[in-house]
């Protein structure tokens, strides 16, 4: 059946609708409407709770200025890098990324009955998903601005161009994460587990440690050297530094080849257990 | 679907279930369940916990897919046409899943967005709905410091947004204090009086059905057993209930005392049930059996407690079709006629 016959009933197939009842004030919506409804509450949930996203910025903020502390005079002879701060500043904004609820809200849904009651209404189904990503997409602006804002504020400059430098790597933070909420969205959706889903944290540590975070890859040997190749964050955080240290075509192209591929994989897994979630009602 | 000369009736059909059969993984949940709701009818659904009264109601509220069968609301199948259908229905259902993130104004009117509401009618609902239920002073308040009964009202009012047609209510009052229960009672026979909604109704309380039901089915273990009006379920039982107490040690006293009455016409012939404070004996006219029981049951040697004689109620019924009491009923009501003693046996099996 397609999506309009459903829409609108089927009076021209016998149907026993009968016009001499009174009718029920529903009415179809726009896909549209359904996900801005949907991801306005998720924000206001957000901005409802700061115990949840201060501890989300804080966390990044403090690796910041333990690294910049404890390494960064060393680092910037030692590495040949002209100033260590502006070298981890993509990494702080990445892992405030990669820090936002995800799917915890969702699964939290799921487990009190609200997405059963959501579902109970004639609501575009896929909406429910695209609005809690929406609000982690909030999440992401507000927390990259903030954290970009302080290394402005410490001294941090974009080579490339302020303004360009900022919104590039604002745009490629957004889109990681986005990805990277999708996949605790998808556990959420496949097993409506809370403590499943609060694990999938741990995906955090190989995905954002393993990387070139605290010393170019230039100056790395052996299976760390291996594993941080193979990772697909490390091309993401090199493309995030290119927007500082001045645009270098082929690392941001390769960056947000990366970054494409990572979000098609987690959102492939997100429709996939939509689709399960969907079925099983 | 094959219409023809039954469509007409089939117009005044506002729920219709055939041989529903739901399974999760080796359970049996719903074992071939068929009703039929008239529109504008309070339709009760009772049962003990467990009987697969939710799986039903989620099955024809479009959550649940059936194993097998087919579900329909106002013509529509629920399988098929799920958004249709659901613009047709409300649903409260057991456990009121609410965010309590929001503010009861919030989740309304998110609520009605989604049922396509806006503009000045979706105020006027709001306004509408909260009236209804009592809740104006709390709207602006977050979910989180509603009590229990307030969430249920905000539950059910949400689900009365959009006028639907067909109300599902899924134990609307368990859990709930008598006034809460009143109130929700009241509401529920206003909806049908006002805007002639079809209520379907599942509960664990007998006097629930019994207030407010014009036909009540009565579920155990997944299979209706019973299905009439309240009047007419209780005629079926066509007796009185006595209920004896006796303690413990004298139960089988007292057995062999009434079987022996029964047999040499003491006593009419009527089933006896064991429960956990003592005997049920269905009897006819039971009032004028009562002498007889005591003098046997002295004669025998047993004393016993209370002894209380009643006319049937839908617990009676419910015994009679499975051989065990519903559970937690009676329990924040006291019974129509009698104090009677509720027992759990064999209804959480």
């Amino acid at each position: 059946m397609t999506a309009a016959t459903e829409r609108f009933g089927e009076p021209g197939r016998g149907g026993p609708i009968d016009r001499s009842q009174p009718r029920t004030l529903a009415a179809p919506t726009g896909y549209l409407s359904d996900v801005a409804a949907l991801a306005g509450r998720s924000i206001r949930a957000l901005l409802r709770e700061p115990e949840s996203f201060i501890p989300a910025l804080l966390i990044p903020l403090f690796f910041f200025v333990v690294q910049v502390g404890a390494l960064g005079k060393v680092a910037e002879r030692a590495f040949g890098i002209s100033s260590y701060p502006a070298f981890q500043l993509p990494v702080a904004v990445l892992f405030a990324a990669a820090n936002t609820a995800g799917g915890n809200a969702l699964v939290l849904d799921i487990a009190n009955g609200y997405w059963d009651k959501l579902s109970l209404t004639p609501v575009h189904r896929s909406a429910m998903v695209i609005g809690t990503l929406i609000g982690e997409m909030f999440a992401v602006v507000g927390y990259s601005v903030l954290l970009i804002a302080f290394g402005w504020a410490i001294g941090v400059r974009f080579a490339g161009g302020e303004v360009l430098g900022a919104l590039g790597l604002l745009g490629l933070t957004v889109l990681f994460g986005v990805g990277f909420a999708s996949i605790s969205v998808a556990v959420a959706l496949a097993t409506g587990s809370v403590r499943a889903t609060q694990t999938t944290f741990v995906i955090f540590f190989p995905l954002l440690f393993l990387t070139p975070g605290t010393l170019p890859r230039n100056l790395m040997t052996g299976w760390f050297k291996t594993a941080v190749a193979i990772n697909p964050v490390t091309y993401i955080l090199e493309a995030a530094r290119s927007f500082i240290f001045g645009f270098r075509g082929p690392v941001l192209l390769k960056g947000l080849a990366a970054c494409i591929g990572f979000c098609a994989v987690t959102f492939l897994l997100t429709a996939l257990a939509f689709r399960r979630r969907a079925r099983m009602g | 679907m094959s219409h023809g000369s039954s469509r007409l009736d089939r117009m005044s059909v506002a729920i219709l279930a055939k041989d529903l059969v739901r399974r999760f993984d080796e359970v049996e949940a719903v074992r071939g369940v068929s009703l039929e709701v008239e529109e504008g009818e309070i339709y009760g659904f009772l049962g003990p916990n467990g009987a697969g009264k939710s799986t039903i109601v989620r099955i024809l509220t479009t959550l649940l897919e059936p194993t097998s069968g087919s579900g329909s609301v106002l013509g529509h199948d629920v399988v098929r046409e799920p958004n249709t259908v659901r613009r047709l229905i409300g649903v409260a259902l057991q456990e009121a899943g609410l965010d309590p993130k929001q503010t009861g104004r919030e989740l309304l009117t998110l609520q009605a967005r989604l049922y396509g509401l806006r503009g000045s009618v979706l105020g006027q609902q709001i306004q509408e709905v909260t009236e209804l239920v009592g809740l104006v002073d709390a709207l602006d308040r977050r979910i989180q410091g509603y009590s229990g009964g307030m969430k249920r009202r905000l539950d059910l009012a949400s689900s009365l947004l959009h006028r639907p047609r067909v109300l599902f209510l899924d134990e609307p009052t368990t859990g709930l204090d008598p006034t809460s229960r009143t109130l929700i009672w009241d509401r529920v026979r206003e909806l049908r009086e006002q805007f002639g909604a079809t209520i379907f109704l599942t509960t664990q309380y007998l006097e629930e059905a019994d207030h407010l039901a014009d036909r009540v089915a009565i579920i155990n273990r997944g299979l209706i057993v019973r299905e009439g009006t309240p009047e007419a379920l209780k005629a079926e039982v066509g007796t009185d209930v006595i209920d004896v107490s006796v303690s413990d040690h004298e139960s089988g006293a007292a057995r062999v005392a009434i079987l022996e009455m029964q047999s040499n016409g003491e006593l009419p012939e009527g089933e006896l049930r064991g429960t956990e404070s003592g005997y049920t004996l269905f009897v006819p006219d039971g009032a004028s059996k009562i002498a007889a029981l005591v003098r046997g049951l002295d004669r025998a040697g047993v004393s016993t407690g209370p002894i209380s004689i009643s006319r049937p109620t839908l617990d009676d019924v419910f015994l009679a079709a499975t051989g065990g009491r519903l559970q937690a009923s009676s329990e924040s009501q006291p019974s129509q006629d009698s104090q009677r003693v509720p027992t759990a046996q064999g209804a959480s099996r």
